[in-house]
């Protein structure tokens, strides 16, 4: 049977396609205005390119913010289930998971593929990706540059507010008194990398940590957090497609 | 879900008849008291032949007006209740219809934020704290809270030109307990399964408890028990659940409504809306003072320290309920309970009853971040 997974997510939505125990396809864009008609429209490409027809799918799991709203699904599950199922998937070996997105960041602990417990910031946007991006723009650096920028750093500068907008101009007085692009870089990085280590941490997170979602794309992110829980972390080819993935496998009816 | 109980519907229609009473109450010079908390015994007050009615706390529409006066880092309920006193003195219409009722405000040295708002309150209308020992495990404690609890009857004979007699007092101990006996066989029909009512439903009750007079309270609480008792509800939609935490004052049941919505089933709530108001009964043959300080102390409030006795009502309460999941209900901002969350959840762990902490004040704007957490929970222990 094949399965399709629906992410629609605050940043970004993404879809994907699933069969025998393999991903067919998936498409990753940014969450428009009118995302359902969006997500209907990234759903057909990708099933024309993946040359199979919308009669020809079984199931289509919705889940991420929009979960309730698209209308072509015919189920949603919580992106918490939908990430350690397609976490599980990929490593089974993992015990935990770090989903660092756009507007959220959530821990997960696992056991044998099953949420035992977890824990969510989306309250505001210290801690997500917004948060680098906003800093990223006042750097004056594209948001991909900014590990990489990071990693060339000596001394981290530190950056003590976690209010993205107060962050913002944080970033503007450490530039005034002549700090320089890598080492603010550094300190962004790592002050979003120790708020998710003390929630990894706190959700008792020690080893076989997953490192998901868009942020898991930053390289600089990755090695900094390494760094702070003292682990190698397990990041999947595509850290933005967990969650479609795991609503995708629930689609197929292996719960 | 179970169907609606018809008997509810008294509650909804007693609101009328009970402002109706208390107004026809003054004019014949009956003394109204004011009060936001369980540590305020209802018994003292009515002794002195007084009336008492719970002020609002729960709604979200005066917390803009109180945020004039107040830090916006304090918990709603403390903003909620200090706006709606101080809109009904300056002739608004915001909220509380209940505070140009009473005579006197009756408030309770809990926690700091309260505190601190009451010496506020003493500029609109005459307010008298109750105050409390922090640390009520003491015979020390026990007695300074029991000097406290004559003081107060001195100040409600002051109030009345009544005297608390012992007689009435323990008239109205008896009567309180009655309620509390009848609360009980309320819970005890919710550990049914599946159970004859909504956990919002009862929450709604509860939430009239301190507003209706005693008789009317237990007029309406005792049909709804005798429905129930027939009651044949559907299956369950989803897991048995317990909410644990702060206080839902009347006007606020956001977190009982999104987790039912989500489909789980909430079958006993620790709080002051909950359990904590009638689980303990005063002890009705020894000297009714005494009685009533030692009960009132042994009220499990996280303002108090330590406070084992909570963590331990918590897991004996998820046990005899039969609950698969708690959710751990904190006010923003309300520091005591946020706190002991700490160690709620590490004994919780400890006995393999999975825990869900929700934050959150008066406002709608996290509607769907808690949706998506009650959802994942759900799931989680399904």
């Amino acid at each position: 049977m094949i399965s399709a997974g629906i992410d629609a997510g605050a940043a970004t939505t993404k879809v994907l396609l699933f069969q025998d125990m393999e991903i067919r396809g998936y498409r990753i864009a940014g969450t428009a205005f009118d995302f359902v008609t969006a997500a209907g429209n990234m759903f057909d490409s990708l099933l024309a390119s993946c040359n199979i027809g919308r009669e020809e799918v079984g199931n289509v799991y919705a889940t991420g913010y929009g979960r309730n709203s698209i209308s072509f699904a015919d189920k949603s599950i919580s992106e918490i289930t939908a990430h350690a199922k397609g976490v599980s998937f990929l490593f089974p070996e993992v015990r935990g998971i770090i989903d660092v997105g756009g507007q959220d960041s959530k821990v997960i602990a696992i056991e044998d593929g099953k949420v035992v417990d977890f824990l969510m910031n989306d309250k505001c946007a210290a801690g997500t990706g917004k948060f680098l991006e906003y800093t990223a723009k006042a750097l004056e650096v594209p948001i991909n540059d900014l590990g990489g920028l990071a990693l060339a750093s000596h001394h981290p500068a530190s950056i003590t507010s976690m209010c993205t907008v107060f962050a913002e101009s944080e970033v503007i007085s450490l530039r005034a008194r002549g700090i320089t692009k890598e080492d603010i870089a550094a300190g962004l990085i790592a002050s979003i990398a120790q708020r998710v280590g003390v929630m990894a941490k706190r959700m008792g997170l020690k080893e076989h940590i997953a490192f998901v979602g868009g942020v898991a794309k930053n390289a600089g992110m990755k090695v900094i957090l390494e760094k702070e829980l003292g682990v190698t972390l397990y990041v999947p080819f595509e850290p933005q497609i967990t969650g479609a993935l795991g609503a995708a496998i629930v689609g197929q009816g292996n719960r | 879900m179970p169907p609606p109980l018809q008997s509810l519907d008294f509650f909804q229609d007693s609101y009328e008849l009970r402002i109706a009473q208390l107004k026809e109450e003054r004019e014949k010079g009956i003394k109204i008291v004011g009060t936001f908390c369980l540590y305020v015994p209802d018994e003292i007050i009515f002794a002195a032949g007084a009336d008492r009615i719970v002020l609002c706390g729960g709604k979200a529409d005066t917390v803009p007006l109180a945020e004039q006066s107040l830090p916006r880092n304090i918990c709603p309920l403390i903003k909620s209740s200090f706006g709606a006193v101080i809109d009904a003195c300056c002739g608004g219409n915001l909220a509380c219809p209940h505070v140009p009722l009473v005579d006197v405000v009756v408030a309770e040295a809990t926690c700091d934020g309260k505190k601190k708002m009451y010496e506020m309150l003493s500029d609109y209308i005459p307010t008298y704290v109750l105050d409390l020992p922090q640390k009520p495990g003491s015979p020390e404690a026990l007695d300074y809270f029991l000097s406290e609890l004559r003081k107060f009857g001195k100040f409600m004979e002051g109030l009345t030109g009544n005297v608390v007699r012992n007689d009435a007092l323990r008239r109205e101990i008896r009567s309180a307990n009655e309620t509390k006996r009848l609360l009980h066989r309320l819970f005890e029909l919710r550990k049914r399964d599946p159970p004859p009512i909504r956990g919002s439903e009862v929450l709604r009750v509860m939430q009239k408890q301190f507003f209706l007079s005693p008789d009317q309270f237990r007029q309406g609480v005792s049909r709804l028990c005798e429905e129930m008792e027939h009651a044949t509800p559907d299956a369950r939609t989803g897991p048995r659940i317990m909410i644990s935490g702060c206080p839902m004052a009347a006007g606020n049941t956001k977190v009982a409504d999104i987790i039912e919505q989500k489909g789980g089933v909430i079958v006993v709530e620790e709080s002051c809306t909950g359990t904590r108001s009638f689980w303990d009964l005063v002890d009705e043959e020894r000297d009714p003072w005494k009685a009533l300080a030692e009960r009132y102390l042994e009220i499990p409030c996280a303002c108090m320290t330590p406070n084992d006795q909570r963590v331990a009502r918590i897991v004996d309460l998820a046990k005899q309920y039969d609950v698969q999941g708690v959710v751990y209900y904190t006010l923003q901002f309300c520091h005591a309970y946020n706190i002991e969350r700490f160690r709620v959840q590490r004994t919780l762990k400890k006995e393999k009853i999975p825990m869900l902490a929700i934050e959150s004040d008066y406002g709608d704007s996290d509607l769907e971040q808690i949706g998506i957490r009650v959802d994942a929970f759900l799931e989680m222990i399904a």
